[in-house]
């Protein structure tokens, strides 16, 4: 199997078709006997730049397969709506939802429905309930288009009503639905009957989509995303990006070649969505960072740095790295080297441009490339299908690939001037939205790191605490803060009580019921500002306050905030009249971290089930506060 | 990339074979779009971007119509591409 897997990644040209071939049927032999394996084999094929027969193919596998795998439990159900026929495009976006460990179940209207499928209240939209809506129109469905006697004024008022009819559609779906919606821009056609002026003049119809896509990025609430086709169709280029041919005949919406990273780009969207999105790019050094081995050639004989073409691939690279570390990847670098010498590269080369307070671990040694990159996981507190590994060794990726399927690795081309596009075109750390909070991760991270030194250096736990000076501030979810609240709940599996993903557009609706109280709490201490770190959100019920969700980043552990999460919510809970608190722990893959954790703060168990979750109770008669290092300062307003 | 070797027919055979995923499919010139199991509007659109991808060829798009209309059978399919395949040089 393996031997067929490299023939056909390797393959080109005729060759290829080919080798899929004998690799599909032995993969079809496979998922006979053993569907998982098989299963594993799938999604390490799918890569975002497929040919379409290949995807096609893979495709057509996947839905037999799926058969055989039985129900998976469908942690999404997608809708999507197009104005163009999105059957492939579907098939090709769950599959490589499949490939990214995100199941979903699709459903998809006729083409051109867009609009009555969400006006319609008893659409089959609405009886199917989606948790994502992804709104598929392209340039051809633009409801308006200048002519190029409007006036400017009049041009600026179609850009208004266009953007306002989608933003209609958006909340019309979100109050019924409470969904995540996805929405295409447009992609300008490559013809120009401007010309050079189709920017320039105010009716240009390349400027008027252009002020569109902009707009409604500008219009997009936090519960859309805007999923950018223009950008897939600029990086394609727009002379190849359609083919007229098969959107007339059957109404596809760009040439074949190009619906794999169309499906690709809208997957990583879902999947970040769902928390599927990795959080850290680990790095190997030798021939991945700089040109040579250090250890052999010293910091004068690696090629990195002006002078030297590959030298200047590498310092792109590097750069490309670092821009990833400021929009809040974490870093890690996984090296067989000496520490020493490693670290020497980092401290010394004038031509580094990474540098070691970016890199939050740093593991240089002679283990196995897979026990370190678990050692990674497990010091930054984050699963191992977080990890992204970049390295140019093949041997080294294969191992890493065999030994922890879970990592995702790139391939790499053997000339670093590629590196950057092999490893960006995945989209790995793909996001709903970014905010403030992603722009500052990597300072948090490097913060963190030093308060484990003063950590080392405090004999006592308690006067270390009290030394982190720990102020936090308690506000309600807000506006400002949702994308925030909705990206913690999508991404926290470690402390998360019950691992719900309400969307942004359910926790607003939380927020302006009364009947609920939400609390996000902020941490500042003496080496930094942590951001808003932990979400409660809870309903009252006969005098009793059930929380629904608690959940927290696991950059804050061990630092008392749970006790003076508590401490606040016991306070806001009497003010509300209520007599106790309930806590229900739903476990799950990664949240043994709080199974004690009710328990531990003076939960009395009310009851379990055989699957392991278990229902909690405080009365408040007897509660008294909880100790804890952390000072109260008040909210913004 | 040069000219693919190899006889058309039996090339083209391969490419049905893997897009109707039926190893049984032998080409006969007399054979329409309704004798071969799942020959669909999908299937279709299918089949044509295999035989252009791997002829280097390209159909017209009345000529991507025509394929499936009166008339029309795997002879006349073969031809076609015949054509275009000596067309390319």
């Amino acid at each position: 199997m393996l031997d067929a897997v490299s023939a056909f990644v390797s393959a080109t040209g005729a060759d290829r078709q080919k080798a899929l071939r004998e690799l599909l049927l032995l993969l079809k032999r496979m998922a006979a006997s053993n569907p998982v394996e098989a299963a594993g084999v799938l999604r390490g094929l799918l890569v975002p730049d497929l040919d379409y027969s290949t995807v096609e193919a893979l495709s057509r596998f996947y839905r037999s397969l799926s058969k055989r795998l039985g129900p998976q439990a469908a942690t999404k159900k997608l809708a999507i709506l197009g104005s163009f026929t999105t059957h492939q495009l579907a098939s090709f976006i769950e599959l490589y939802l499949f490939a990214m460990g995100l199941p979903v179940e699709v459903y998809e209207a006729d083409y051109g429905l867009i609009q009555q499928e969400i006006l319609d209240p008893s659409s089959g939209l609405y009886a199917f309930r989606p948790d994502i809506l992804f709104l598929a129109p392209n340039r051809r469905s633009l409801g308006r288009r200048p002519a190029n006697s409007d006036s400017p004024v009049r041009v600026d008022e179609l850009v208004a009503e266009e953007v306002a009819a989608w933003s209609s559609l958006w909340h019309t779906a979100h109050d019924r639905l409470d969904c995540q919606i996805i929405q295409n821009n447009f992609d300008p056609p490559p013809s120009r009957s401007l010309s050079n002026h189709e920017m320039r003049h105010h009716a240009g119809l390349a400027r008027f989509i252009a002020r569109v896509n902009l707009a409604l990025q500008d219009a997009a609430p936090p519960f859309v995303t805007i999923h950018d086709v223009d950008h897939l169709s600029a990086a394609a280029g727009r002379w190849t990006w359609g083919d007229d041919r098969f959107y007339f005949h059957a109404k596809m919406p760009c040439a074949p070649e190009f619906l794999a990273a169309y499906a690709h780009s809208v997957a990583s969207i879902v999947a970040a969505a769902g928390g599927k999105a990795k959080k850290c790019l680990v790095l190997d050094l030798d021939n991945t960072l700089w040109g040579g081995v250090i250890g052999d050639d010293g910091i004068g004989g690696i090629r990195l740095g002006q002078g030297d073409a590959e030298g200047e691939a590498f310092v792109a690279m590097q750069h490309y790295v670092k821009d990833l570390a400021n929009r809040g990847v974490i870093l890690a670098v996984c090296s067989k080297n000496t520490d020493s010498i490693a670290r020497e590269a980092f401290e010394r080369h004038p031509e580094m441009v990474l540098k070691l307070e970016d890199i939050a671990c740093f593991v240089a040694n002679w283990d196995d490339k897979a026990t370190n990159l678990r050692r990674i996981a497990r010091q930054l507190e984050i699963g191992v299908d977080s990890l992204v590994f970049v390295d140019d060794n093949p041997v080294e990726r294969a191992l890493v690939r065999r030994l922890l399927p879970e990592v995702s690795v790139p391939e790499l081309p053997e000339d670093p001037a590629g590196y950057i596009l092999a490893l960006d075109r995945h989209a790995y750390f793909q996001t709903i939205s970014i905010g403030s909070e992603d722009l500052q991760r990597g300072a948090m991270y490097q913060a963190n790191a030093r308060r484990q030194q003063a950590e080392l250096s405090c004999g006592n736990i308690d006067d270390f605490l009290k030394s982190l000076a720990m102020k936090a501030r308690v506000e309600p979810v807000t506006r400002e803060n949702i994308e925030r609240v909705a990206q913690l709940i999508s991404r926290s599996n470690q402390f998360n009580l019950t691992t719900r993903r309400h969307s942004a557009a359910t926790v607003m609706k939380m927020a302006e019921d009364p009947a609920w109280l939400t609390m996000t709490i902020s941490l500042a201490d003496g080496f930094g500002d942590n951001g808003l770190i932990s979400v409660l959100l809870a309903k009252v019920e006969a005098k009793e306050l059930i929380i629904d969700t608690w959940l927290m980043s696991c950059r804050v552990l061990k630092r008392g905030v749970e006790a003076f999460v508590l401490n606040c919510l016991c306070r806001s809970a009497r003010m509300r009249g209520c007599t106790a608190i309930r806590g229900e722990y739903i476990p799950t893959a990664k949240n043994a971290l709080v199974n004690e954790h009710y328990p531990n703060l003076g939960f009395e168990r009310v009851s379990g089930d055989p699957g392991g979750q278990t229902w909690w109770r405080l009365s408040l008669a007897g509660a008294a506060d909880l100790p804890n290092f952390i000072q109260e300062i008040p909210s913004h307003d | 990339m040069t000219n693919p070797t190899g006889d058309i027919r039996d090339q083209m055979q391969t490419l049905f074979r893997n897009v109707f995923v039926d190893d049984e499919i032998v080409l006969r010139d007399e054979m329409t779009a309704a004798d071969v199991d799942g020959w669909d509007s999908l299937a279709h659109i299918n089949l044509i971007i295999a035989v252009e991808k791997h002829f280097q060829i390209k159909f017209a798009t009345a000529e991507i119509s025509g394929l499936k209309s009166e008339g029309q059978n795997i002879g006349t399919f073969l031809a076609l591409v015949q054509k275009k395949v000596s067309a390319r040089k």
